[in-house]
């Protein structure tokens, strides 16, 4: 889906451009911010990016317009992909990009908003207490195809990879320095909750999903669980203190440094007063 | 009552009945256990105030309000701009074109493509041309117009069909009559073929309320109440995508926004069945 966005994108490029000249003002999100007032901000943001974190900054979003009832804040999704694309393009003032920030993407300003960890994850049945990064990577590559081959019962492993352009995915990926082309998945996922219900249907699946969603789960009596990686457990707890090997930051992103209304939306994100709504969005504020 | 008997002694009739009554069954079943889990899930979560006021934490608490307004507005533009291009397009086709015109093939043919062109497709183009060419940006009217597009060969071959189902005598008592076209049209044409527009409508709505792919690209994510038609508006059914698909815990909430979603439908559906028998129709049956 992302994919075919992409280069429906590239086609349109000129086109765009061209129009984008004509119609920047007529455009909601590329009114640029108006710079403060004396106490009062007034004006549009428009955020577009990763659906990880759309939850997040809309819910941050709705304090800040609480804050500045002057101030609409609009939170669109679609993908890391398309928070980059869409700052570069100025379509949107901010991008939301739920990975590591690659070196082609240096022009852009990054901000790291909260962590978020990727844990593996298996059905509660499962007799398997924990695997090995070796086991993992045999599993994903298709060279174990049985659970009894890494100590559980003879079953045949259901393997739960996610889509391409999932941040997710690439963290995964990186982490078991995996290329998406070698992983033998049965099924393929988007989102997270989406994992975490694929696997709890599914007794002899294995599949990762992002450690606060799991979490939130396994607490809610959905049958999952969470295995540990390199002997870590697998917590926000430990995706916190820095101890969990696969984590992944969550950035907001801009194309200009920001300023005005754009500074203070991601200052204000930064800050200690939006801790209790990152906690509440399973992830884990910055350490301060 | 003995036919029957003799005829179900015959194995291969046992067959063909268990065979007719079984898919029967089980498409009535299918259909019944998706209502009922439903409204298991659903039901109690329901109240007024889960109907009127805003989402809270990320939908997980609070309720639907705005994004019930959101859904009615871009349906609402989506009905005022497909129904009177629709109509006219139909009335064309049915009307000023013989079924050999050229003119007419084409548009049938381009109009039956564009009936099965995925709805995803539509959102591009939708995101692309009516939030990026015309500059409407992320907003319930490029939401609406994105659908109206997608509505539209639905609408329009069903109504043609209404106005072929007219018959043709019709036609030749008003021009013995010595009405004119337009008259013709509008009193006696128009009213005949509401059936086909109302099947056209209830197709058409019941693809456009439960559309996801077309509008997280067109009318967008906010969920704020909106306040124009330029503000981007979260539909129902990109909010139970959301709650059930994006947002741990919303499941709860998710059912019960299916439910209001099915009540939607069921009442449109009721409400146009109604309108087919009971109102619009009898209007032309009693002259």
């Amino acid at each position: 889906m992302y994919r075919y966005l992409d280069r429906s994108r590239k086609k349109t490029d000129h086109l765009l451009r061209l129009v984008l000249l004509a119609s920047l003002c007529g455009i909601p999100g590329a009114a640029t911010a108006q710079t403060p007032g004396t106490d009062q901000l007034s004006g549009k943001l428009v955020v577009t990016g990763a659906s990880t974190l759309a939850p997040l900054i809309s819910e941050i979003s709705k304090r800040f317009e609480r804050l500045y009832p002057n101030v609409r804040v609009d939170v669109q999704t679609g993908g890391s992909s398309r928070g980059v694309a869409d700052a570069r393009q100025g379509l949107a003032d901010i991008g939301m990009v739920s990975r590591a920030m690659k070196d082609e993407e240096k022009d852009l300003h990054a901000f790291l908003v909260a962590r978020d960890g990727v844990g593996i994850i298996v059905h509660k049945d499962n007799p398997v207490q924990a695997l090995t990064d070796e086991q993992v990577v045999a599993i994903y590559t298709g060279r174990v195809t049985n659970w009894k081959e890494v100590g559980g019962k003879n079953a045949p492993i259901t393997v739960v990879n996610k889509a391409e352009g999932r941040s997710t995915l690439e963290v995964f990926l990186h982490y078991f320095k995996l290329k998406n082309a070698d992983v033998k998945a049965q099924v393929v996922i988007g989102d997270n909750e989406q994992g975490v219900k694929t696997v709890a249907g599914s007794r002899y699946a294995i599949g990762y999903v992002s450690i606060g969603t799991a979490e939130y789960d396994e607490s809610q009596g959905v049958p999952i669980k969470l295995l540990p990686t390199g002997g870590v457990t697998a917590s926000t707890e430990t995706v916190r203190n820095g101890t969990f090997p696969i984590s992944r930051p969550l950035h907001i992103v801009t194309q200009t440094p920001p300023a005005g209304l754009t500074k203070a939306f991601i200052d204000y994100t930064r800050s200690k007063a939006v801790h209790d709504i990152i906690t509440q969005q399973y992830f884990v504020p910055l350490v301060d | 009552m003995i036919k029957t008997v003799s005829r179900l002694q015959n194995p291969r009739e046992w067959l063909a009945f268990i065979f007719v009554w079984g898919t029967a069954g089980f498409v009535t079943a299918t259909f019944c256990w998706l209502l009922g889990d439903i409204l298991w899930h659903g039901l109690s979560h329901i109240s007024w105030t889960f109907l009127t006021a805003p989402p809270e934490n990320a939908g997980r608490r609070g309720g639907i309000g705005p994004i019930l307004v959101s859904t009615a507005l871009i349906l609402g533009v989506c009905l005022a701009v497909s129904l009177p291009i629709g109509i006219g397009t139909a009335v064309l086709l049915a009307e000023f074109t013989s079924n050999q015109n050229l003119f007419g093939r084409m548009t049938r043919r381009s109009l039956d493509v564009l009936a099965g062109v995925p709805s995803i497709v539509f959102g591009l183009f939708g995101n692309v041309f009516f939030c990026k060419t015309l500059g409407l940006g992320f907003s319930i009217l490029s939401g609406g117009l994105t659908l109206a597009c997608m509505v539209l060969p639905i609408l329009i071959r069903s109504t043609e069909e209404g106005f072929r189902a007219v018959p043709a005598s019709y036609r030749l008592s008003a021009a013995a009559l010595g009405l004119s076209h337009t008259t013709t049209l509008v009193h006696l044409l128009l009213p005949a073929a509401i059936p086909g527009l109302l099947v056209g409508l209830v197709l058409g709505v019941g693809r456009a309320i439960a559309e996801t792919a077309a509008l997280i690209f067109t009318s967008g994510y906010v969920d704020r109440m909106p306040e124009s038609l330029l503000d981007s508006g979260r539909a129902l059914s990109i909010h139970i995508f959301d709650l059930s698909m994006n947002v741990s815990g919303g499941d709860a909430n998710a059912y019960a926004s299916a439910l209001v979603l099915v009540v939607l439908l069921l009442l449109i559906n009721g409400t146009a069945s109604w309108l087919a028998t009971y109102g619009l129709h009898r209007k032309i049956v009693t002259v």
